[in-house]
């Protein structure tokens, strides 16, 4: 099996040498490159072309998420997986636009960065516990405060299971061939399940399900 | 002006008595003179009919009325002698000894027996008596035409008084309306240097008022930075070499050997600490000026404040803000963001409401947050907290207005608006404008 192999973009030197060496202790990881702000990363990700970007939000002459929005467009088969200081959904969810599919707090790193390295090379997608646990903290209280009753029970039993495949990042093609169904059956249920939870777009379905705790 | 009235009042009432006066006197004694006339004639005609007449049967009578005549003669004299002037004097001296002579020259003939009388009495008559009386005559007319005089001159002398008081008018006159115009003139240069002193004044309030604004806006303006550069400093500096040093932590635990328990336990410890460190900083970091802000704009801080203050107070806060720009001018986005965060604090701290709606929508080049709390309310006209006019000053700094709407138990609401520079002032939202409750 061929190893993962990993870009490491981080403007904290300090960092990039800790998070090499947390990798390069692992079978199976390989670190390819580094990069110290963000136009870098997205050359490197081209002329290094890796599995995984692991890519701060901060950094000079272009952010992170930035960088993930033009290697996502460039080469939507590299995953991402941001590691960042900042625990805000603002952030979140604007990773996740841009098409990251992990999001881990950096003071967590240590503990998780394998797992999600591992989670989103399958083709998961995967967020620090402190992460989780905000996202789902804040939508508990929202509802909570809006007693607004839990969209999620509008659901069909399909539909629910549909959500969970397309949240931990599976495509149309891929959920309609586990299931048995036709590609255009599994748009329909889509469609029906953005309505229901009054969502727009496959990064918010994933916030959904994270806050829910349908996927971590 | 008044001392002048009244003195000229009193002139000429001084002038009207004399002018009266010196009419009086000149008929007085032009009576006087007229009566001793009269009685000098008519004494001629007793005198001669007494001389004349042979045989008198009033011999006596006429030597009667002759002396009463000359009793009336000498009182209208005495009468005429008071108060004479320098030029009469001596007429009326010559007419008194004239007419002395007169009455000497008649008294022999009166004790005249008739014989005498008949013998003498013609000649007597017309060479005696006749040239006497034209002398004495001639005297009186003298004086008549002194008295004339007189009361010409008396007139002159009114006349003069009268060309003197014109003048002294005339001068008085010149002198109130210099005095008048001296008065004017130091009264207006004196309120033309207190205009000038108040304008003065007023220029400098006003300057020493916009130096105090610009000062409050710089210092406010620096706070901003001094917070946005600490905010960095924690978050990137402070935060990322605590989040290296676990990570190194990390390392150094899985090089460490495993049966070595106090080594491992310290290290657990370090990351303990490590881990809560770095949620300080973060968290002091966000407090002190959110990242949003600057990375995203103002709709994400102010979504991440609602969802703190709704974390720490248990508030329900909403933030309606569809279609806000993410790039508007970084003083707008920090003025909006500040004034959400002292109003929130005023909400849980002094409100003690269950929800707050906070509203933000771009209209017509402006910007119009409104904040409503179901909170205890005040009274908006009365009191106005420092948190209230820290508020107003941030929005007047960049020139927008400012509204507080309030009353005991009905809880508050602020709107603010803010022009934007730069921003097209015919661009409207879209739908639900109306949702800024009234």
């Amino acid at each position: 099996m061929n190893p993962i192999r990993i870009l490491l973009a981080d403007d904290h030197t300090v960092m990039r040498n800790g998070l090499r060496l947390l990798l390069e202790r692992q079978p199976n990881l390989s670190v390819v490159g580094e990069a110290s702000d963000g136009r870098e990363t997205v050359r490197a990700a081209e002329s290094f072309s890796p599995d995984v970007v692991v890519m701060d939000i901060a950094m000079p002459n272009l952010n992170g998420i930035e960088a993930a929005r033009q290697i996502t467009a460039a080469r939507p088969e590299t995953a991402i997986v941001i590691l960042s200081m900042h625990s805000d959904e603002s952030y979140v969810i604007r990773a996740l636009k841009a098409g990251a599919r992990a999001y881990l707090l950096k003071d967590s790193a240590e503990g998780d960065l394998i797992a999600a390295i591992r989670a989103i090379s399958e083709g998961k997608s995967f967020f620090s516990p402190a992460i989780s646990r905000i996202l789902v903290e804040d939508y508990m209280r929202q509802l909570e405060q809006q007693h607004a009753e839990d969209t999620y029970e509008l659901l069909t039993a399909r539909e629910r299971e549909i959500l969970q495949l397309l949240a931990e990042g599976k495509t149309n093609k891929e959920v309609a061939s586990m299931l048995n169904l036709s590609v255009y059956t599994i748009e329909t249920h889509r469609t029906h399940i953005l309505q229901k939870l009054n969502l727009h777009n496959v990064p918010e379905l994933i916030l959904y399900a994270v806050r829910k705790g349908i996927i971590s | 002006m008044a001392v002048g009235g009244f003195d000229a009042i009193q002139v000429l009432a001084q002038i009207q008595s004399r002018n009266v006066q010196i009419r009086q006197v000149y008929l007085t004694r032009n009576r006087a003179l007229e009566h001793i006339r009269s009685s000098l004639y008519l004494s001629g005609t007793v005198v001669r009919d007494y001389l004349l007449d042979p045989e008198p049967a009033g011999a006596a009578d006429e030597l009667g009325r002759l002396r009463g005549l000359r009793s009336e003669m000498a009182a209208a004299m005495d009468a005429y002698g008071k108060s004479l002037s320098a030029a009469e004097a001596q007429p009326v001296r010559d007419l008194r000894t004239g007419l002395a002579a007169y009455w000497s020259v008649l008294e022999p003939a009166l004790r005249w027996s008739p014989q005498e009388r008949r013998e003498l009495g013609y000649g007597f008559v017309q060479h005696e008596l006749l040239p006497r009386r034209a002398a004495v005559l001639s005297l009186a007319d003298r004086i008549a035409a002194l008295n004339e005089q007189e009361l010409n001159g008396g007139d002159e002398r009114l006349e003069e008084t009268f060309g003197r008081f014109r003048r002294r008018l005339l001068i008085m006159l010149a002198a109130t309306l210099s005095m008048g115009l001296l008065l004017a003139a130091v009264a207006a240069s004196h309120i033309l240097r207190l205009e000038r002193q108040s304008a003065a004044r007023y220029q400098q309030v006003m300057r020493a008022q916009t130096e105090l604004k610009e000062l409050s806006a710089r210092l406010l303006k620096a706070q901003e930075e001094e917070r946005r550069a600490i905010s960095r400093e924690l978050h990137d500096e402070v935060g990322q070499s605590l989040s290296a040093l676990l990570m190194e932590l990390g390392n150094l635990a899985a090089v460490a050997p495993r049966n070595l328990e106090p080594l491992q336990r310290h290290l657990e410890s370090i990351r303990r600490l490590a881990e809560s460190s770095v949620q300080v900083a973060r968290n002091m970091s966000l407090l002190l000026r959110p990242s949003m802000l600057d990375d995203f704009g103002l709709v994400p801080a102010l979504e991440w404040q609602a969802r703190e203050v709704s974390k720490r107070t248990g508030m329900a806060v909403s933030v309606d803000a569809p279609d806000i720009s993410d790039n508007l001018p970084d003083d707008h986005n920090t003025c909006v963001y500040r004034v959400v965060q002292e109003a929130l604090h005023n909400c849980a701290r002094h409100a003690h409401a269950h929800s707050v709606r906070i509203g933000v929508r771009l209209t017509a080049g402006r910007i119009a947050l409104s904040i409503q709390d179901d909170g205890q309310g005040f009274d908006a006209r009365r009191v106005r907290g420092l948190g209230l006019v820290g508020m107003e000053e941030r929005v007047q700094h960049l020139g927008g207005t400012f509204h507080v709407r309030s009353e005991p138990g009905h809880g508050t609401e602020l709107q603010v608006e803010l022009p934007v520079p730069g921003e097209p002032a015919a661009m409207l939202t879209r739908e639900n404008q109306s949702v800024v409750p009234t």
